[in-house]
């Protein structure tokens, strides 16, 4: 009996993605002709898609997992297939969770964002919304990088449509053309990357005996000193572990564009041009999410390779530094978290590389509550102040809008790491990670711990900065003085991701763990210690001990010791950023200190001129191959067409003189040819010899 | 497939097939059953004007019939397998998967411009006519596919190419029309001419009118290399004629220019797979090239032909000011296509070359077929015949050119029908049997395609119609066909693989 319901918990598990499509399908056609303009046929989709996601969580956590084949596309005898197909196993029944719960959420906050507010275009915003949860839920569940690849992209052009949502204005439509350009360039790697990972295995499956994280695994312990081709792969002439670190590296270029990682993250604080809903929901919780979660999906593959991991580490330390410094200076709010969304997933970025996949994960989720919270305040906030988002034109709002201020409150001291909010547990523990196994013989991480660490300190300050100027003191201007009232949708949200915000930590509480020796409280641990083999934290320990080299380390011998220290210095750090912000912030009538940072600030301000040089390379570059390939186009491509066209007018001219309409030379020319075929064939054949 | 041994093993004749004659070539009979009653209709009722609607109403319900009969033949497993070919008459006609295959796309073919001429054909007389000789030509396609022996395929093809002189040339009061006719119908002479020829020099060569007979006298060999490598190509000769293949190809652009829309359709999809087909049989079963190619390599003349026809039609449908005239010379380029699959026989691979041509031919039986009668809609409208008459339409008929468009870029191989996968399939073919070359020509025509067919959406979508631009009605029967030719070219592109086995096996089966 417990059989079939698990059974068909999963049969049912396509539904989850299908809801949305259904109400994008809805909202696209009907939206014009429903009340809510088709909200609440989204509402109705992704309420659905949630409780169909914890129904399958219920039935992952009783111990089954799925792993089918779902729709074939193509099916090509000896060398590989493409489909689509569902992986259902504790990561992805998490996500399934998340993405859907946010997604609920999002939905709900846009009756109060975007109906009350008499905005136009609905039925386009809700159709966009509903095709992006589509797309996330089956990127989610996808059981093969090709899958993924294709829903990915699908992710990425649902961006571009809410983004530009606002397409008569100037900068939303420029917006969305930077973050779909932007994420496309990572995402060539990424494309070469599945063709490649196709070529070499022959399969993208992620999970089971045949997968290619398996195969690779299998390939790199059974080569020993061979070298070149492994296990009967095909490696191109590079040694298989060479090989696996150039693929690791062409997909992980999706990973950085989607991801938003250093260099390609200039897209994402353009993208806060799209309604903020939006933005909680795509440039927050899930979409930005798509590329971490790509890596921990295929976590056993990017275990096998110690530069990747390296690179991934390093890359995560230094985007979380770099992006949490330009936080600190900016005036508009959504501007604030837009970067303190990519320092963020610089976290998770450093997590993973740092092997330490539980603390990755946990980031991810506790990450997805906390920024989807912070984002929808300040969507609250926007539209108690009518629409404005500079922050030096807010103040006191705390005793006007006391719900969203205790709910931003609370997402911001779980993005700051304040113990007990979320944020704290699963950003101690991605630091954790990386300082045991630098200490334990891979130094290099300890770079990214440092960057890390760092990044807690401008985390600290640049939230409180947040909070302060736009809750705190006086009100600066008179639409602070006056807001706007807000409706129920707007505030049940905020109070569900506000409990989640404060509480979510509490699954994996991994210090309380430690220094207690309860292992058991580690709940999200055990979770992902189970479901399909290869897929488990376990197994993923194996192999970055065996193929990476980590060791956990520990400071003067003593775990505890370590645990404790590395938790106080990260709470520590975090209450010091935050300290120094009240102390500049606190007072009725905030003087903007950041001026005082001269140069520096006109820096930050201009984000590192990241955007002039991508700009410059972008030019130099990209004119001068465009101008390449244009030339190309022109002369060769065009050339060819324009030639074969002109050769075909020429020869065109030629058929129409041959075509010449007088049957009597058709039967000539018919005649002719015919013996030009016999004697070909017949010298072929030697008939005349 | 035994490839390789010098004598054929001898077909287990079936005495006692496992269905009745009359059930085997129940397709066949009811297209030809269907005739006869719209004789009979046009005795009792000869006033064409009133009895339009029983008269295309009874021709549609006979095509359909016959086309449920083939499907439900098909699925049955009738003649099919290995071996599993029911012969009839003393071996005259074969029923087999691939003769039931083609039969799917001429009754397909046929059902669509049938329900499309009930609007075309409103307010003109010999309605009946048009019908009958319609139906006796869908008669005639479906014995070539079935034909076992070269005095069958002869009389078949016949059959089926008398009507469709007269159908091109139906209108009767246009110079083009009846010009067009009779072209069609001299070229049409001269290549019977040589085609009988060929067979009797074959018959000279083997002693033999029957395919499987002809295959087993030639597997011993002969003496007479010469007489029968001429004969062998003068039959590819007929064959030429009726796929439109370089150089037999100069009727086909006068004639489906000249001949009414839907008549274009019917010749360009059915006609043109009707000579495939028995094409197909003929080379594979008697010259079976395993037995034959050594010394009269038809491979080669094919591999010519599909180079030059691909090429040549290409070339020429780009220079075309009319879309008709393009679609035409498109039509040739398409044979190019097809061509390849028996170029590449003899390879290893046979049933994936053959089943990919046979794919391709059912997709192009439905987006060709739709695009013309998109064609015979802008007749029927009287928009005019160039590109630039076209500008705007979607304007004005949005499904109809939706439609059009699906078609256009199907025609091209662009994943929005099923002519992506069916080209494909051929690629794949003429790669895997190491014809790069032809490879290369398909990829560089199906490039220059697109320039000429994009040309055509261009103007439907993007261009400002003129002033004088107005269409009137909505002509329910050509809307249905064009639209229904649209849904199955859409649904070939993920469906493919519900026909794609079906072909492969019963082209398979032919190389026992």
């Amino acid at each position: 009996m417990v059989a079939t319901i698990t059974a068909f918990a999963f049969e049912v598990a396509p539904a989850i993605a299908i809801l949305p499509l259904a109400s994008f399908v809805i909202a696209l056609f009907a939206g014009k002709y429903l009340p809510k303009r088709g909200a609440l046929a989204g509402i109705a989709a992704t309420g659905g898609s949630l409780l169909l996601s914890l129904w399958v969580a219920l039935t992952v956590a009783g111990g089954a997992t799925y792993n089918e084949e779902i729709y074939s596309l193509v099916t090509t005898p000896n060398t590989f297939d493409l489909h689509f197909g569902l992986l259902l196993d504790p990561l992805s029944a998490l996500m399934l969770v998340i993405v859907s719960l946010v997604s609920f959420l999002v939905h709900l906050f846009s009756l109060g964002y975007m109906n009350d507010e008499g905005e136009a275009g609905l039925p386009r915003y809700y159709a966009g919304l509903g095709l992006f949860s589509f797309s996330m839920l089956a990127f989610v569940f996808a059981d093969n990088l090709f899958m993924s690849f294709v829903f990915f992209e699908l992710v990425g052009l649902c961006s571009w449509l809410l983004i530009g949502h606002w397409y008569r204005e100037d900068a939303p439509p420029s917006a969305a053309k930077k973050a779909f350009l932007v994420t496309r360039f990572g995402d060539y790697f990424f494309l070469v990357g599945v063709v490649a990972i196709f070529a070499t295995f022959g399969t993208t499956v992620f999970a089971g005996p045949e997968s290619f994280p398996t195969l690779a695994e299998e390939a790199l312990a059974g080569s020993g000193g061979a070298g070149g081709g492994a296990g009967g792969l095909s490696t191109f002439g590079f040694g298989p572990g060479a090989w696996f670190t150039i693929l690791g590296f062409l997909v992980l270029g999706g990973v950085i564009g989607k991801s938003a990682q250093f260099p390609l993250h200039t897209w994402l604080p353009d993208a806060m041009e799209g309604p903020t809903p939006v933005s909680a929901l795509i440039h927050a919780a899930t979409m930005v999410a798509a590329g971490v979660y790509l890596v921990a999906r295929m976590y056993g593959f990017y275990a096998l390779s110690p530069t990747t991991l390296a690179v991934i580490a390093f890359v995560g330390g230094f985007t979380a530094l770099f992006a949490a410094s330009m936080a600190v200076v900016k005036r508009d709010i959504k501007q604030v978290l837009a970067y303190s969304t990519i320092s963020q997933y610089g976290y998770m970025m450093l997590g993973l590389g740092a092997g330490g996949y539980v603390a990755a994960v946990f980031h991810l989720m506790t990450h997805a509550f906390f920024k989807a919270l912070l984002f929808l305040g300040a969507g609250a906030v926007i539209i108690a102040m009518h629409h404005r988002q500079d922050m030096w034109e807010m103040g006191g709002l705390k005793e006007r809008l006391p719900i969203p201020y205790y709910a931003f409150l609370s997402g911001s001291l779980a993005l700051a790491g304040i113990f007990p909010f979320a944020g704290f547990w699963s950003k101690d523990e991605i630091l954790f990670e990386a300082l045991v196994h630098g200490i334990g013989g891979s130094p290099l991480l300890l770079g990214g711990y440092l960057m890390g660490l760092t990044a807690v300190v401008f985390t600290g300050f640049y939230t409180f900065r947040m909070v302060l100027l736009t809750f705190h003191g006086e009100p600066r201007t008179h639409t602070a003085r006056n807001p706007h009232d807000l409706g129920w949708s707007v505030k049940t949200p905020l109070a569900v991701l506000g409990i989640l915000a404060a509480t979510a930590g509490f699954v994996n509480m991994v210090p309380v763990g430690t220094i207690l020796g309860l292992e058991r409280i580690e709940l999200l641990h055990g979770w992902l210690d189970h479901g399909i083999s290869g897929l488990t934290v376990e197994h993923y320990g194996e192999l970055t001990h065996d193929f990476a080299g980590y060791t956990t380390g520990a400071l003067a011998g003593s775990e505890v010791l370590t645990v404790l220290l590395s938790a106080g210095i990260s709470l520590a750090l975090a209450l010091a950023g935050a300290g120094l912000a009240w102390m500049l912030y606190s007072g009725p009538n905030p003087e903007a200190h950041t001026e005082r940072l001269g140069d520096v600030r006109t820096l930050l301000m201009n984000n590192y001129y990241q955007d002039e040089y991508q700009v410059w390379i972008a030019e130099t570059f990209g004119t001068g191959v465009a101008r390449l390939s244009d030339r190309f186009d022109q002369s060769i491509v065009d050339g060819a067409v324009n030639g074969v066209s002109e050769v075909s007018l020429l020869s065109g001219d030629r058929i129409r003189r041959i075509q010449t309409g007088i049957v009597s030379n058709y039967a000539t020319l018919l005649t002719l040819g015919l013996v030009v075929l016999l004697l070909t064939v017949g010298l072929a054949g030697g008939w005349f010899l | 497939m035994a490839v390789g041994s010098s004598v054929l093993p001898t077909p287990v004749l079936q005495t006692a097939p496992p269905v009745g004659d009359w059930v085997a070539l129940a397709p066949v009979l009811l297209l030809g059953l269907t005739a006869l009653v719209l004789f009979v209709i046009d005795s009792i009722d000869p006033d064409d004007a009133s009895g339009g609607g029983a008269l295309a109403g009874t021709a549609a319900v006979g095509t359909l019939l016959a086309l449920v009969a083939a499907i439900a033949l098909l699925v049955a497993g009738i003649g099919q397998g290995q071996g599993g070919a029911l012969r009839l008459y003393g071996d005259q006609l074969v029923v087999d998967g691939m003769a039931l295959f083609f039969t799917v796309i001429f009754t397909s073919v046929a059902t669509l411009v049938i329900v499309a001429s009930y609007d075309y054909l409103r307010d003109r007389v010999y309605q009946a006519e048009y019908y009958v000789l319609m139906l006796l030509a869908t008669t005639g396609m479906a014995l070539m596919a079935s034909a076992g022996s070269l005095a069958t395929v002869f009389i078949s093809l016949e059959l089926a190419s008398l009507p469709s002189y007269a159908l091109v040339a139906f209108l009767k009061d246009n110079r083009g029309s009846v010009e067009a006719g009779i072209k069609y119908f001299l070229i049409g002479a001269l290549s019977s001419a040589i085609f009988a020829y060929g067979i009797s020099l074959v018959y000279g060569a083997t002693g033999q009118l029957g395919l499987e007979a002809i295959a087993r006298s030639l597997s011993g060999g002969t003496q007479l290399v010469g007489i029968l490598g001429v004969g062998v190509l003068m039959v590819a000769g007929g064959f030429a004629f009726k796929t439109a293949s370089v150089p037999f190809h100069f009727w086909a652009p006068e004639a489906y220019e000249g001949a009414p829309a839907p008549v274009s359709a019917f010749l360009s999809s059915a006609s043109k797979a009707a000579g495939f087909a028995v094409a197909i049989r003929v080379f594979a079963v008697a010259f079976s090239p395993q037995a034959v190619v050594a010394s009269v390599d038809w491979t080669l003349a094919f591999w010519l032909l599909a180079a030059v026809t691909m090429t040549l039609g290409n070339f020429a449908a780009a220079t075309q000011d009319k879309v008709k005239r393009m679609l035409a010379y498109s039509s040739v380029g398409h044979a190019g296509y097809v061509l390849i699959g028996l170029a590449a026989l003899n390879s290893g691979q046979n049933g994936l070359v053959l089943g990919a041509s046979m794919i391709h031919l059912l997709v192009y039986g439905f987006m060709n077929t739709g695009a013309f009668l998109f064609i015979a809609l802008a007749e029927y409208w009287e928009v005019g015949r160039t590109f630039e008459d076209y500008n705007g339409l979607g304007t004005q008929a949005p499904i109809a050119c939706v439609a059009m468009s699906v078609f256009m870029f199907s025609l091209a191989g662009l994943p929005i029908g099923g002519g992506f996968m069916s080209k494909y399939f051929i690629l794949v073919g003429a790669v895997g049997t190491g014809h790069f070359l032809l490879a290369a020509l398909l990829l560089i025509n199906s490039a220059l395609s697109l320039y000429y067919y994009s040309r055509v959406v261009r103007s439907l979508w993007f261009e400002e119609p003129a002033d004088s631009l107005d269409i009137e009605g909505y002509p329910f029967g050509l809307y249905g066909a064009v639209v229904g030719a649209a849904v199955v070219t859409f649904l070939l592109l993920p469906g493919i693989f519900l026909v794609s086995d079906a072909a492969i096996s019963a082209a398979s089966a032919l190389f026992v």
